[in-house]
């Protein structure tokens, strides 16, 4: 199976990814901006995802009845969002509504800063910091990700702060800042459009000249702030916090170790570890933490596909109630020193590979899914084409590649731990 | 090249409709009484097998062993056949299969998707852990511990507390559907091995059950392997009791699960939904559009863009057999918990008393008919569609014309769904947050008597 791809460029620098399935009559319009909370300077954290909401507010042309109503209403979905690396934007239309979605893009690609006023801005920040309440702040462990970034990455690194950002610099940003922010990054030299699905491509490649080509390329995008490479790239000790909260029904941890980032021969291995150690109900961590010793409930691992300087090696467990975080921990270093030691055998070498290969397939049966790989693969590498060879880098992958990665990277020199535990133990009910 | 300039002013309209057919549905009845329905969708190497058990639904517990029929889905997995529980798994990962065992109120479905060059030997696989699991008594306990502890989570998370609550108010006594779905710590730790196998034995029975199948595999491929692995299965299930439903309130009342120092209220608007057959069904899906189904929604426009009192407000009616829970959703910041309760009972309100307009129809009948053909683009979204034909007795080509379907709703007939089926004064609204800082302004507003319970009081 080959995903098809025809990819240009347009004298403005927008980078297009056309790729073309005619089984349903839906097409996918994908728009990447290469920007993210990374980008973000200290006292800005929250802006790119702040901005990304000011994104659906509407442009010069696109008054009432807005965006997403236009798109709803065309039969449509969409939406966008903001990670470290980037911001996405995404119409998923029928596919005699390509010109809408395209209209509507170009419209905020070129046409936003006369729309903004102050009152709009108003009202985002407010749903913005409800977000922040709702996914950060009342969720039990909705904080996870922020503490982890903070634990993994040294304090001048991209990646300390998180996307939603905090509430004082939420507060404190201003319309300025999102002008600014968009003439900065927003764009046609910085993004990349994907068209995936059910069009006809001469068509398309003359609506999409016809929309984006006026546009004129925009100035050099800064350097990123801060130390984007961590020199060296272990963290060099280990890091442990503890959070006592009265909202977690059951205590969990959070371990994570410094990496080679997204794109480096290291991340695949390590991707892979990650698949072989807890990807499925026959793997080792599951086996044992989970099955046989009881000592977790659900157990994870997982990689974090960033490409600035380095990534992350996480594993997640739940601890029983009544269960002791630390005798889990000790039972993952165990399992990981054993691959650090021994590497993997050859049949979970198998059978991680051919779970990474079914999920490569299914997740791509979306036109919607397609094209934001497409636009990620883009903008990271500029190579789309991996998305037909990014199975070959895990192929590629030996057993002594995974011991070496466990061995260098996964030790006690490198490492996070964070768990959350409750106060105090409750009345049984 | 055209060389008319470009007019960014205005919408671009559309250009010609691209056609779009639901795949054919296949459909034929094997001599034990099990129906199989295929579809074709053949433009990825995937494919998806589903074993329906509508006899083996939560609907099939009772009230004082709730939580049995969850637990026996959990454990076909922990040994079937000639394999114990990691043999079981080496096999599922050997061959890559995303195999799942998942219950509704109305159906246990067990299944998986894989690459076509796996499908067969993964139905083999399927067939053992749906017909001869074997429920290892060091499994049954290990999962039966593990439920517990997910049903003392389930309550710290805001959202499933206010559901669970919410379902005690908006059900009489004595509805099954008045208890969660997967039961209650006490009734969940009172299980055990003896009743999992007495369960899997007289409930997973093919004469009413069905195989369903999409993808790049053809009906009679799936005839052939449904007629070597499950051939041989025979009997059928008990009846279900399904207890007519019947409201708990007979006036809208607040009840505040006290969550101490919450920032956030999370808040349920809730009364009894309707049943998925129900002949209305297109009327109140293009009601739900409006009123909250999507981002332009009634409900969304005013708290989120117009107030921005939340991240975002939703409705639906969940429907089952029997009628299910219709749910205004939301989560607020703690200061504007009873100005939202109040505009989302006044947003039910308007729309039973003016019809909906012209902009408003087109636009969600537009939506709900334009969104549908991405609800199909994978293998195991044909075969969920399969699934719900089967378990809710629609007719074979009902999603062939559900979007004419959608497209003939009148306002007329919204206006009739939302008065039948909007209860602003019968209403639950179940809120968990903080009583100390709203309980106060909620009384104020003079909606209703407001109660306060305590998650440990509830069982």
């Amino acid at each position: 199976m080959r995903i098809p791809i025809d990819r240009y460029t347009l004298e403005n620098g927008l980078r297009v990814v056309l790729s073309e399935d005619h089984t349903t009559p839906v097409v996918a319009v994908n728009l990447w901006y290469n920007v993210g909370s990374r980008n973000e300077l200290p006292g800005k954290t929250g802006l790119a995802h702040l901005f990304e909401h000011m994104m659906f507010q509407g442009s010069q042309n696109v008054g009432e009845p807005g965006h997403i109503a236009l798109v709803e209403r065309a039969g449509g979905n969409l939406n966008g969002s903001t990670w470290l690396d980037r911001t996405n934007y995404y119409d998923t239309v029928p596919s005699d509504q390509l010109e809408l979605a395209l209209w509507l893009e170009s419209d905020r690609m070129g046409f936003f800063v006369p729309a903004l006023t102050q009152e709009k801005f108003d009202t985002q920040r407010e749903v913005v910091k409800n977000e922040r309440r709702q996914r950060v702040e009342h969720a039990p462990y909705g904080d996870w990700d922020e503490r982890i970034q903070a634990m993994v990455y040294p304090d001048d690194h991209p990646y300390h702060h998180s996307v939603i950002g905090s509430m004082v610099d939420l507060d404190a940003a201003s319309l300025d800042d999102v002008r600014e922010f968009f003439e900065t990054y927003y764009v046609p030299n910085n993004a990349v459009l994907t068209l995936c699905g059910d069009f006809d491509p001469a068509e398309a490649r003359r609506l999409i000249e016809a929309y984006f080509g006026p546009f004129p390329r925009g100035p050099e995008i800064p350097p990123l702030p801060g130390r984007p490479v961590p020199e060296p790239l272990k963290i060099g000790r280990e890091v442990r916090a503890e959070v006592e909260d009265p909202k977690v029904p059951l205590a969990r941890l959070y371990l994570a170790w410094r990496i080679p980032p997204y794109g480096e021969p290291e991340y695949y291995a390590a991707d892979l570890l990650a698949e072989l150690l807890a990807g499925g109900k026959s793997t080792r961590l599951y086996r044992t933490t989970v099955r046989e010793r009881r000592l977790a409930r659900g157990i994870g691992a997982f990689t974090f596909p960033v490409i600035t300087g380095a990534s992350a090696f996480l594993v997640r467990g739940n601890v029983p109630a009544g269960g002791d975080a630390r005798a889990l921990e000790a039972a993952v270093f165990e399992e990981i020193d054993r691959i650090s030691t021994h590497g993997p055998d050859a049949a979970e070498m198998e059978r991680a590979l051919t779970g990474l290969e079914a999920r490569h397939i299914l997740d791509l049966q979306k036109p919607s899914e397609r094209a934001d790989t497409l636009s990620m693969l883009t903008t990271y590498f500029d190579d789309p084409e991996r998305i037909n060879t990014e199975l070959d880098r895990y192929r590629a992958v030996t057993a002594d590649d995974v011991r070496r990665l466990a061995r260098e990277y996964l030790g006690a020199d490198n490492r996070v731990a964070l768990t959350y535990l409750q106060p105090a133990l409750q009345e049984a009910a | 090249m055209s060389t008319t300039p470009l007019d960014r002013s205005r919408v671009p309209a559309p250009g010609p409709l691209r056609p779009y057919h639901f795949p054919r549905v296949d459909r034929r009845t094997l001599s034990n009484g099990l129906s199989v329905l295929v579809a074709e969708q053949r433009n990825f190497p995937i494919a998806t097998f589903d074993l329906v058990l509508p006899a083996a639904g939560g609907a099939a517990d009772t009230d004082d062993q709730a939580g049995l029929a969850g637990l026996t889905a959990s454990l076909l997995e922990s040994g079937a056949g000639e394999r114990d529980a990691d043999e079981l798994a080496e096999a599922i990962d050997d061959l890559g299969l995303s195999l799942d065992a998942g219950l509704t109120w109305d159906t246990t479905q067990v299944g998986f998707t894989a690459l076509r060059s796996r499908a067969a030997e993964g139905f083999g696989i399927l067939a053992d852990v749906v017909r001869r699991p074997t429920f290892p008594d060091d499994e049954v306990e290990r999962l039966r511990v593990e439920r517990v502890a997910s049903v003392t989570q389930r309550r710290g998370t805001p959202s499933s507390l206010a559901e669970e609550v919410a379902s005690r108010y908006v059900f009489a006594e004595g509805v099954d559907y008045r208890r969660p779905l997967g039961g209650l710590a006490r009734t969940v730790g009172g299980l055990h091995r003896a009743q999992v196998e007495a369960f899997h034995a007289a409930h997973y029975r093919p004469q009413t059950a069905a195989l369903v199948a999409a993808g790049d595999v053809s009906a009679d491929e799936v005839a052939e392997l449904a007629e070597r692995w499950l051939g041989d299965w025979t009997g059928a299930p008990p009846p279900l009791a399904e207890p007519p439903v019947r409201p708990g309130l007979e006036r809208t009342t607040i009840v505040i699960a006290h969550r101490p120092g919450a920032v956030q209220s999370e808040i349920r608007v809730s009364h009894v939904g309707i049943e998925r057959a129900a002949p209305d069904f297109f009327a109140v899906s293009v009601l739900n559009s409006i009123l909250g189904g999507v981002f332009s929604s009634r409900l969304n426009l005013n708290l989120r863009e117009r107030l921005g009192y939340t991240y975002g407000v939703s409705s639906s009616f969940g429907s089952r057999r029997r009628p299910g829970v219709f749910s205004a959703t939301t989560s607020v910041q703690t200061e504007t918990t009873a100005h939202s309760v109040s505009e989302m009972l006044r947003e039910m309100r308007e729309i039973r008393e003016a019809p909906v307009t012209d902009a408003e129809l087109a636009d969600a009948r537009d939506f709900l008919a334009g969104i549908f053909p991405q609800g199909v683009q994978t293998t195991d979204g044909v075969s969920g569609k399969l699934a719900t034909i089967f378990t809710y007795g629609l007719p074979d080509d009902y999603y062939a014309h559900y979007r004419e379907g959608i497209r003939a709703v009148t306002a007329d007939e919204v206006l009739d769904a939302a008065r039948r089926r909007l209860w602003p004064d019968r209403a639950a609204v179940v809120i968990a947050g903080d009583a100390d800082v709203i309980r106060g302004p909620l009384e104020e507003l003079g909606i209703g008597p407001v109660e306060v319970v305590e998650a440990a009081s509830l069982g």
